[in-house]
Order: structure tokens, then sequence, then C-alpha cells
């Protein structure tokens, strides 16, 4: 599979590099941004960003148990700690907002969890993988692709 | 006539965590280079109904009319693929991309929606193109789970 076009402007580029850099900063828990950004590029099928957010994780720390049945968190209670629950049901509204809105249930229980600052930067990285994640499926960047 | 009350916001991004909106602001400024601003807008207000993004659509709407774009391409535009000729053809299929790269859980973005978009936009406009797509679903995001509250925008406020 090839590219449909490498073509991505340089202060996007940038201003992108600098957006996913001040919300993992800010989170900062680099296992748990892994969990979110592979959740999220899941949901999107996003291969590039599995692939990239996959062995990311890994370098982090996170276990192979975690990364196997991430699709079913809700289903692996003993895997993920209530802050990762928290965490990944707001990924998984964020990310799909055309079904309608984020539930309040579902924000108040990040909101227990996370102070808010924290919680501003947990709603910056799910958006931002959300925008790597549409950069990189219109374009089909092919994952473990060096030029993206 | 008594409307129900205006919802307040859950969190104040912006002011909380500048350093992300400032990044937010350069996205915007980079996505918007090269593009028919007349399109952006309609691509913004298309995008923001999808995401149900109430905040957006106010925004997006009053730019779009302070620019002089007219309330019967803006109305029908929940509704532009039975309403084609209010859209000229090169509308059309960025409207339908912006539908393909906003609803990307329902299945990546068909060859034939790129490709059609690919006959009317050279190739780095067409980054543009899916660059801005990219930036309204990314302040729909926000704008939705921080739960902005739409109404009290004023066109080129944040000009």
């Amino acid at each position: 599979m090839t590219a449909r076009t490498t073509y991505l402007d340089a202060g996007l580029r940038e201003a992108m590099r600098a957006l996913s850099a001040a919300a993992k900063q800010g989170l900062g828990d680099p296992a748990l941004a892994e969990l979110v950004q592979i959740r999220a590029s899941q949901i999107n099928h996003c291969a590039f960003c599995l692939d990239m957010h996959l062995a990311l994780a890994r370098k982090h720390g996170v276990s192979e148990r975690q990364l196997d049945l991430l699709a079913a968190w809700e289903e692996a209670e003993e895997l993920f700690d209530e802050r990762e629950r928290a965490a990944l049901a707001l990924t998984e509204a964020v990310t799909v907002l055309t079904d309608g809105f984020v539930p309040d249930e579902v924000y108040e229980r990040a909101a227990r969890h996370f102070e808010v600052t924290e919680l501003a930067h947990l709603i910056a990285l799910i958006t931002v993988i959300n925008s790597w994640n549409r950069l990189m499926v219109s374009r089909r960047i092919p994952p473990g692709s060096v030029e993206w | 006539m008594q409307y129900a009350p205006e919802l307040t916001p859950r969190l104040e991004w912006a002011k909380l965590v500048p350093d992300v909106y400032k990044a937010m602001i350069r996205l915007d400024t980079a996505a918007r280079q090269g593009l028919d601003p007349t399109l952006y807008e309609l691509v913004k207000i298309r995008a923001s109904q999808i995401n149900h993004c109430a905040f957006c659509i106010d925004m997006h709407t009053k730019d779009a009319l302070a620019a002089g774009e007219s309330v019967e391409r803006i109305v029908q535009l929940s509704a532009w693929e039975e309403s084609r000729h209010f859209y000229t053809e090169k509308e059309l299929a960025a409207l339908e991309l912006t539908e393909a790269v906003t609803v990307l859980t329902d299945g990546f973005v068909p060859d034939e929606v790129y490709e059609r978009a690919a006959r009317h936009f050279e190739e780095t406009e067409l980054a543009q193109l899916l660059a801005a797509i990219t930036v309204i679903n990314a302040w729909n995001r926000f704008g939705v789970t921080c739960r902005m509250t739409p109404g009290h925008y004023q066109p080129g406020q944040y000009k």
C-alpha cells in the first residue's frame, strides 16, 4: 500500500508536534498516554498510529496483557485501574462524538480521577491523537512508514 | 416564551492550559493557508454539525454570514446531497471529504471520495483541506467535551 500523499504543511506539522508535546507533558503519565492514544487509534482504525503507539507503549513499560485486552478494557477489570478506566471511557466518548456528546457520567468519572489541569491535558491528548488519526488515515500513510 | 436555562461550561480549558490553546491557534492558522475562506467556513459548519458542537456552529455560521455567505447555503448544508445546486462541484467534493474524515469510526476515507476531491484540488491544496477538516474536528472535541456555551460569539472576536 502506498500513501495517497505524504504532503503536510511544515507549519502545521510543527503546530501538531507542539500540541502533542503540551498534552503529554501536562498529563505526565506516559504509559496512560499510550493507552489513550492506542484506544483512539483502534476506534479510528489508524494503522500507522497503532503501529507507532504500540511500540511506544512497550517502551514505556505497558504490559502485553494490557495491550492485548485494551480493545475490551470494560470487560477486563482486573487489568486496568479506576484511573485508567476513567481515562479510557473519556477517550471513547470524545473520539465517537458523532454518536452524540460526552455524557455527564463519563465526564464526571474522569473529573474524579484527574485534577482540572490534568483533565484539560487529557482532553487535549485525546483530541490530538484524533487529529493524527485523521491526518494519517485520510492520506493513507502505511504503518511503519518513515515518511509521513 | 420561557427558554430552558443556559448550561455552564464544564471546563475553561483555554484559560487552564494556555500552552494547548496557543498550539491550537497555531494549528488553525497553519491549516487555513491556501484555502478559500468561503469553502473553509462551509467545511467548518458541516463538521461541527456532524460532531454536534453547538459553540462551533454558533461561531462558524456567524462568521460565514459576516463574510457574506447566504442564509440559504448555510441552511441547506446539512442536506447538501439533496441540494447540490446550491454549491459548486468543488465545494461538494470538499463537503463529501469532510464527512468521510469526520466520521472515521465508520471506516476509513473511501477511495472514490478521496479521488473526487483530488480531481478538484491539487495536491498541496488537498493536504490543506485535510488539515482544515482535522483542525475543526479538534475544535469540536474541545467544544463538546468542555461544553463551551453557544450564543455569545461575535464575528471576528478571536481575530
